[in-house]
């Protein structure tokens, strides 16, 4: 074969096996490992929506095993073992966070500790104490940010070419809406916070503020205060993951901002869809099954 | 024409709000000066607690059911624009339960004008850039 | 003389071809050229709201009229606004506890009538009047009835455990089921627009129905959803939506239809750059003896107007005071 004809697929060639070469073995590219293990790579480009931004549309889960714990921990027996064996117990994972753990005021540390033993407890009966105890998940409460994001469940990313994102989670269907450049600052606290977005190249960066205090990080009693301020990154890195980090800032809880990353993956099977999770009637027993009327003697 | 308007009335909601007099006793009105000690602006129902001097001159806490923050928000109010150490009077109906509870059935500031009824003055939420 | 006799008469045309709309007429009016998307779809996008207090079926006492005159349509937007205000205070303590709160806590454009003036938001049957079948079977009265003893329960405010409360009120669903109908506040929805999506977001509760336009196919039968299943498509510059697969559970659709055989077809056109037509037809053959339809106009409001988080089941109290209040007063000899 003339050369010329070859060289296109000679490079055709080379290029599968660059390809492979950088699935395999990203240290022959000179990148560095972060501790996560995971790297952003140099030269994915996303396909654009017609304002030239990077299109995110899909829905992408991550899967991490941080829901239950952000930082390392190994498999373990669930809440009730003695009811649900290994249906309810804990995998293992490695640590999503840079640095691997959170790094807790001295003081803040109890509490985490004292999350994680009444994470699966509730008593609602006084408004004042309604939040006291048990993890927000277990009672259904919308999961706030960045937790939204690594629950085992899909989310979608709405995105037109408007001033609006939507994020929707099938995790109690919860949404937020992801206001672009947007300067008012959030009116009032609420669970999935205020977010305003912006681009930053092709990376999507949303500033969250506003959290409800009571929402928590993971099952294992990991939480933070009214000060939160959590700032994410989404950034494609090929048709099918997208990076994800979050930077965690609250000075009443932590000595000093850290940050979590892992990958996003699309869904991709065919006609995948968001299902719903309500879980709201799931719960009922739990919060309000002590408060019907007994069965007179 | 104002005959018989109440039937076939309003568009019948997708959901109806939860009769208040389930909850809330029209034999028991109540109506009080209170002092402001928090406002929680949750949905449901917004909640404002109050701090109510007795007679005695000890005080007792009352909570105050009051309606979707949200219609405040688009407003212009925000968390900020009930502080604490307000007086307020409360008019409205006590609990069935004989807790101190009430509904906010009208909230004013002691010199008459109505609790949240203008907006705060800080002008809509924009999109400046 | 002549001239303006000539203009009255085709004045009373129009007001009669006006009065005897056809139900299906509430399309787009012919002159708007609703703006597209990038990728070529008619563009919703925006926070729209639908409040209104045009009842949903025509009131007894306004007889065949589908549409008032000017004179008539102020009188019953004021007789309306008066019999729908929060800040009545007459009637005694048992009318004025359930008004809750001042008209400031609800949404202002709940008291304004239709801008076109109809006497009912339903326009099929021209009577105004859902359809309602004689006779439902004996099973679903037999469901309905304790349903209704349950409600009895809860509105006597004695319910006995958390399943006596309805769906709304134990934040399962609210607004978010379809058809979209006004309420008292929180009457927002934000349309948000991509390739191959239409996403519609109600206020209350938080969720989003993010509608394939691109032909897939919808979900088995066998996998039934709160708001049900749903597929969209473009009629020209129209969206219809076809919404199935709604779970089996009685009283979630309203009107006490039947899940097994309840279909929604609702249809969304942009008729001026603030104005979008919101048109719904529902049938259940074992609930109504036929289709009906109802149209009701939703208004543009963002900027000025955004909406905000409407979390329910995280803080909702009143569950719990309902329940414990029952037990109180139970145990101090209330049945």
């Amino acid at each position: 074969m003339p050369l010329r004809r070859a060289v296109p697929f000679l490079s055709v060639a080379a290029a599968g096996v660059f390809a492979l070469l950088w699935f395999v073995s990203p240290s022959l590219f000179g990148q560095a490992r972060a501790p996560s293990g995971v790297q952003l790579p140099a030269s994915y480009r996303a396909p654009r929506l017609a304002d030239g931004r990077p299109d995110l549309n899909g829905i992408w889960q991550a899967f991490v095993t941080a829901n239950w714990n952000l930082e390392d921990h190994e498999a373990q027996a669930g809440p009730h073992p003695e009811l649900s064996g290994a249906y309810g117990a804990q995998p293992a994972g490695q640590s999503v966070i840079e640095g691997n753990e959170i790094p807790y005021r001295p003081d803040a540390l109890a509490k985490r500790n004292a999350n994680f033993q009444n994470r699966l407890k509730a008593d609602v009966s006084e408004d004042k104490t309604w939040h006291a105890l048990g993890d927000p998940e277990a009672k259904c409460y919308m999961p706030g940010v960045p937790r939204a994001t690594y629950m085992p469940f899909p989310f979608q990313i709405v995105q037109g070419t408007s001033q609006y994102v939507l994020f929707a989670y099938e995790f109690t269907s919860a949404t937020r809406i992801v206001r672009m450049n947007w300067q008012q600052e959030a009116p009032t606290d609420s669970w999935m916070g205020w977010s305003r977005g912006r681009w930053e190249g092709d990376t999507l960066v949303v500033d969250v503020t506003g959290q409800r205090e009571e929402t928590w990080f993971d099952r294992a009693g990991n939480y933070h205060s009214d000060a939160l301020h959590v700032v994410e990154r989404y950034t494609p890195a090929s048709p099918y993951h997208m990076l994800y980090e979050a930077t965690i800032e609250d000075p009443k809880v932590f000595t000093r901002p850290w940050k979590i990353r892992f990958p996003l993956y699309r869904r991709m099977e065919t006609n995948v869809q968001l299902l719903e999770f309500k879980c709201v009637p799931f719960t009922e027993e739990l919060l309000f099954g002590k408060f019907r009327k007994q069965a007179a003697r | 024409m104002r005959t018989a308007f109440l039937i076939l009335l309003m568009a019948t909601p997708a959901f109806a709000h939860h009769a208040f007099n389930a909850e809330f006793d029209a034999n028991k009105p109540v109506k009080f000066k209170g002092t402001v000690t928090k406002m929680l602006w949750v949905n449901p129902h917004a909640w404002i607690y109050v701090d109510v001097k007795k007679p005695d001159g000890t005080s007792e806490e009352w909570a105050i059911e009051t309606g979707t923050p949200n219609t405040l928000l688009r407003r212009g109010l925000t968390k900020e624009s009930l502080k604490e150490g307000t007086e307020i009077v409360v008019d409205g109906y006590q609990a069935k339960d004989g807790r101190r509870r009430a509904n906010g059935r009208d909230l004013t500031l002691p010199d008459g004008r109505t609790l949240f009824l203008g907006s705060s003055g800080t002008g809509a939420p924009s999109e400046k850039k | 003389m002549r001239h303006r006799v000539l203009v009255v008469f085709a004045g009373l045309v129009i007001a009669v071809a006006v009065g005897l709309v056809s139900p299906l007429a509430g399309q787009a009016p012919k002159k708007y050229n609703a703006p597209k998307t990038p990728w070529g779809d008619p563009d919703l996008q925006g926070v729209w709201n639908d409040a209104t207090s045009t009842p949903l079926q025509r009131p007894a006492n306004v007889g065949e009229k589908g549409t008032l005159s000017d004179e008539e349509a102020e009188e019953f937007q004021a007789s309306l606004a008066h019999e729908l205000s929060r800040d009545r205070r007459d009637g005694g303590n048992a009318a004025d506890v359930n008004r809750a709160y001042n008209e400031h806590w609800m949404d202002a454009r709940r008291l304004k009538i239709t801008a076109d003036k109809r006497t009912s938001l339903i326009v099929d049957p021209v009577d105004g009047r859902i359809p309602v079948l004689a006779t439902v079977s004996p099973e679903r009265q037999k469901i309905r009835a304790t349903r209704a003893e349950a409600a009895k329960r809860f509105a006597a405010g004695l319910p006995e455990d958390y399943t006596d409360m309805s769906w709304p009120v134990r934040c399962v669903v609210r607004t978010d089921v379809p058809p979209y109908l006004p309420t008292i506040y929180n009457n927002n929805f934000q349309i948000f627009q991509s390739p191959g999506y239409v996403t519609i977001a109600p206020e209350m509760i938080h969720s989003a129905r993010i509608i394939p336009v691109d032909g897939r196919p919808r979900l088995h039968k066998n996998l039934r959803q709160w708001l049900g299943d749903t597929r969209g498509r473009w009629e020209g510059s129209t969206l219809v939506v076809e919404t199935a697969n709604f779970r089996l559970d009685e009283g979630v659709l309203f009107q006490n239809a039947n899940p097994a055989t309840f279909k929604i077809t609702e249809r969304f056109t942009r008729v001026a750059s603030d104005s979008i037509n919101y048109e719904f037809t529902v049938e259940d053959p074992t609930t109504w003896t036929r289709p009906w339809t109802a149209l009701i106009p939703w208004t543009k409001v963002d900027p000025g107007e955004q909406m905000f988080e409407y979390a329910c089941h995280e803080d909702n109290f009143d569950i719990v005071h309902f329940l414990t209040g029952a037990r109180l007063r139970e145990q101090k000899g209330e049945r």
